[in-house]
């Protein structure tokens, strides 16, 4: 019982622990609530749902109207669960600070390469963000939604996205690390 | 009703368990494209394996049926995943 309760308040678990849970939520999502876990399709609920209010007309296509409904979904739901089981992780690890000084932009990897200042930081986790979600509307999934629920269902589309995003992704880096890749 | 409790519960662990692998971090997600620390896809395969095992053993048990699994769209699915990298290498998300 003890070893079960410093574990968890390790900050980092063995990838192979922590998967293992994951699989097994997995497994419960499908098993108790027949759904499959994602991510990317609550911001575009979400977006749906403010678009309409805003911009009817605008929002009013095939893509929001069917594929994309808008409204406080389960996916929604879920995604606020994601915020605070991160929360409630980072707290049993001790590594849950509020308004901390620089904890915006608090990854040294990141600061070496890209810089120290937090709003290049925010640009690009915003300019990033935009990427990420217009490519999950393309494949239809994101990391968790496509390649993990997909991939357990064993859906080819998953293995498409996820060879697809490796060699992007490689790429990616090589491009951005140039010499110290 | 039930639903959303169901979810709110999955997602808290979904979320506890992307956080306890360092997936929140920007060097574990890049770096592995850099192949120097391999712990996204060590977790990504780990929870496919366990996963994929035990919802496949329950479906031949009959106790569970499968939802709609991702539609194949061969162009869409490639060129979605290439343009996702782009930004998981940059972002880290």
């Amino acid at each position: 019982m003890k070893f079960i309760l410093n574990y968890i308040r390790k900050e980092v678990w063995s990838p192979y622990v922590a998967g293992v849970l994951l699989g097994l939520v997995g497994i419960a999502a499908v098993w108790i609530s027949n759904s499959l876990l994602g991510a990317s399709g609550a911001f575009e609920n979400l977006a749906g749902l403010i678009g309409k209010a805003a911009a009817p007309t605008l929002f009013d296509n095939m893509y929001f109207n069917f594929i994309m409904p808008p409204g406080i979904t389960v996916s929604v739901i879920l995604l606020v669960g994601v915020f605070f089981g991160g929360m409630v992780g980072a707290a049993t690890s001790g590594t849950l600070k509020w308004g901390k000084k620089g904890s915006a932009n608090s990854d040294e990897q990141w600061k070496r390469i890209f810089g120290a200042q937090t709003w290049k930081r925010w640009l690009l986790a915003f300019i990033g963000a935009i990427i990420l979600e217009y490519a999950a509307g393309i494949a239809g999934g994101c990391t968790s939604g496509l390649a993990i629920s997909g991939g357990m269902l064993l859906a080819p589309a998953a293995f498409l996205f996820i060879a697809g995003m490796f060699a992007s992704g490689i790429v990616t880096a090589l491009i951005i690390y140039r010499k110290n890749y | 009703m039930t639903n959303y409790i169901v979810a709110l519960v999955l997602g808290g662990f979904f979320g506890f368990s992307l956080n306890k692998a360092g997936l929140t971090k920007y060097n574990k997600i890049v770096n592995v494209f850099r192949f120097t620390d391999m712990a996204v896809l060590q977790f990504m395969m780990t929870a496919l394996v366990v996963a994929m095992s035990g919802l496949f053993a329950l479906r031949g048990l009959g106790l569970i049926t499968f939802p709609a699994i991702p539609a194949t769209y061969v162009a869409g699915n490639v060129i979605g995943g290439l343009i996702f990298g782009v930004g998981m290498a940059l972002t880290g998300f």
